[in-house]
C-alpha cells in the first residue's frame, strides 16, 4: 500500500522552462494574494480548502503538527493562526473534509518555483480536485 | 521477547523515556538505563528533543542495547533530508535497533540553535510511509535493497490539541501508512482522553495499532504550571494543579497521581500500554512501576 510516495521528475527542456516562467507570472498574480501561495510547484490547494499549507513553518503537507494552541495559534509564530487549523475549519465549511484524508506525496524539490499549471498539464503531478461527490462528503464527515 | 512480540501477545506494555545528555558522556545513559532495566519493556531515546543538540539517538540506542534495555529510537524530520533519514535508518538496523518512533520534530526556534535551517523534507506521515516501504525492501527512490531492515514502526498522537477532528484524520493516515504503535502526549485530562479513545475505538484504530497512553510524573506544581503555559497542545486539568499545590510532600503526591492515572488509563477500552515520561526524574520509574503493579516478571 502507498508505494507511490514520490513524484518523479522528467527532465525539462530549456524551452519548457521558459514557458513555465511565463505561466508562473500569471499564476503568481492570482495565487499569491488569494491563497498565500508559496510556489512549491506541486499545488494541493484544491484539497486544502484553498489555503496554501506551505505557509506552515514546518511545511507540513498532511495536517498540523502537535503544537497548535487552544486558540488555534501557531507555536512558532504565536501571532499567526496555525494554517492547518484554518484549513480544517474552512474544509468543514465547504464540505471538503474528505479531501484531507488522503496522504499527500513527499514534495519534489525539483518542482519548487515552477508553474503548477504547466506541471498538471504535463502530468507531472496529480490534477486538482474541484468537486466532492455527495457520498464522499458523508464519508469524510463521519471520519472527521 | 521484543516489544513487538509483547504487544502482539496482548500484554499491557510499559515504555520509558531517556533524554541523551548534552555531552559525549555515554555513562549518563548507562546510569539512567539502570532505572528502566527490568521495569519497562522498552525505552524511548529522544532525538535532539526541543531542538537542543544532544548525543545522537542512534548512538544512545546502541548504548542502551548493550546495557540490556530495548530502545525505541526516535527519528525526526527536522534535522535530516530523505537521504540522511534513510541512511541513518539503515545504520540503526545494522546496529540491531528494531523500534523506530517517527516524528516531525520540534521547530528549531525552540532550541539552542534558533537560527538553524529546519529541514522538514518529509513530515511524520511521509516518514512512517518511507520506513514501512523500507521494511518491504525498497528505498524511496525505488531501488530494491538486498536485505530489508525489520522495523517496528511507532508514531505519536496528540489527543489534546486543536483542531481535534483533524488529529483523528491524521492518526488514521498514520495507521494507514504503517504505524504499528502510537504513543500519546502526556495525559493530564482523563475525561478528554477517554472521549478521544471512544472515537478511536469507534473508528476501529485500536485494533490496527497499539495505543500507548502517555503518563508524565511531576515533581512539583511548578512543572505543571510551566507545561500549561509553555508547551502548546498540552491540556492540564485544574484538579491536578490544585492537588499538587496543596500537597505536603509534592514528590509523593506526584507518584500517587501518576499511579492513579495509570490505573484509570488501564480501564479505558483500547489502551494497550503506558508510555512513561519521567523527564529529568528517571530515578522514580521503579517506584511508579511497582506501585502500579506493572513490574515485569522477566526480561
Amino acid at each position: 500500500m502507498f508505494e507511490n510516495l514520490v513524484t518523479y521528475h522528467r527532465s525539462v527542456s530549456p524551452a519548457e522552462r521558459r514557458v513555465s516562467r511565463f505561466i508562473l507570472f500569471f499564476e503568481d498574480v492570482v495565487k499569491i494574494p488569494l491563497f498565500g501561495c508559496q510556489r512549491c510547484g506541486e499545488c494541493i490547494l484544491s484539497s486544502t480548502a484553498f489555503i496554501c499549507c506551505q505557509q506552515c513553518p514546518k511545511r507540513m503537507r498532511n495536517g498540523p503538527c502537535g503544537g497548535t494552541g487552544d486558540d488555534g495559534s501557531c507555536e512558532v509564530y504565536p501571532d499567526r493562526k496555525c494554517v492547518w487549523y484554518r484549513i480544517y475549519y474552512r474544509s468543514k465549511l465547504l464540505n471538503r473534509v474528505s479531501l484531507l484524508t488522503s496522504v499527500k506525496k513527499i514534495h519534489n524539490w525539483n518542482l519548487e518555483g515552477t508553474s503548477t499549471w504547466l506541471n498538471v498539464f504535463r502530468k507531472r503531478i496529480d490534477p486538482p480536485v474541484w468537486f466532492v461527490r455527495e457520498e464522499e462528503r458523508e464519508q469524510g464527515g463521519e471520519q472527521g | 521477547m521484543t516489544l513487538k512480540e509483547k504487544i502482539e501477545s496482548g500484554r499491557f506494555v510499559v515504555c520509558g523515556e531517556i533524554g541523551p545528555p548534552q555531552s559525549c558522556d555515554g555513562d549518563v545513559l548507562r546510569y539512567k538505563s539502570k532505572f528502566f532495566k527490568g521495569n519497562v519493556d522498552a525505552v524511548n531515546i529522544t532525538d535532539n528533543q526541543t531542538a537542543i543538540v544532544r548525543l545522537s539517538s542512534i548512538a544512545s540506542a546502541k548504548i542502551l542495547l548493550e546495557a540490556g534495555v530495548e530502545p525505541i529510537m526516535q527519528m525526526t524530520c527536522r534535522d535530516r533530508n530523505r537521504l540522511a533519514i534513510q541512511s541513518d535508518l539503515l545504520g540503526a538496523a545494522a546496529l540491531g535497533i528494531r523500534n523506530v518512533l517517527c516524528l516531525t520534530g520540534d521547530h528549531q526556534k525552540f532550541g539552542d540553535h534558533p537560527e538553524a535551517k529546519g529541514v522538514f523534507d518529509l513530515d511524520s506521515i511521509q516518514l512512517i510511509a518511507a520506513v514501512a516501504r523500507m521494511t518491504r525492501g525498497y528505498l524511496l527512490s525505488g531501488t530494491e535493497m538486498k536485505q530489508a531492515p525489520d522495523f517496528f514502526i511507532g508514531a505519536a498522537a496528540n489527543p489534546f490539541a486543536e483542531p481535534f477532528e483533524m488529529r483523528l484524520i491524521r492518526l488514521q493516515k498514520k495507521v494507514d501508512v504503517g504505524a504499528q504503535f502510537i504513543q500519546t502526549q502526556p495525559v493530564f485530562d482523563l475525561d478528554l482522553f477517554a472521549r478521544w479513545m471512544e472515537r478511536i475505538v469507534k473508528m476501529g484504530l485500536h485494533e490496527k495499532t497499539a495505543i500507548l497512553a502517555g503518563v508524565m510524573p511531576v515533581k512539583s506544581v511548578k512543572t505543571l504550571l510551566w507545561m500549561k503555559k509553555e508547551v502548546p497542545g498540552v491540556k492540564i486539568n485544574e484538579r491536578y494543579i490544585e492537588r499538587m499545590k496543596n500537597a505536603r510532600d509534592p514528590e509523593t503526591e506526584g507518584v500517587a497521581m501518576a499511579v492513579e492515572l495509570i490505573e484509570s488509563l488501564r480501564k479505558i477500552p483500547g489502551v494497550r500500554g503506558i508510555h512513561l515520561m519521567p523527564v529529568l526524574w528517571e530515578s522514580i520509574t521503579p517506584t511508579i512501576v511497582k506501585a502500579a503493579g506493572l513490574k515485569r516478571r522477566s526480561r
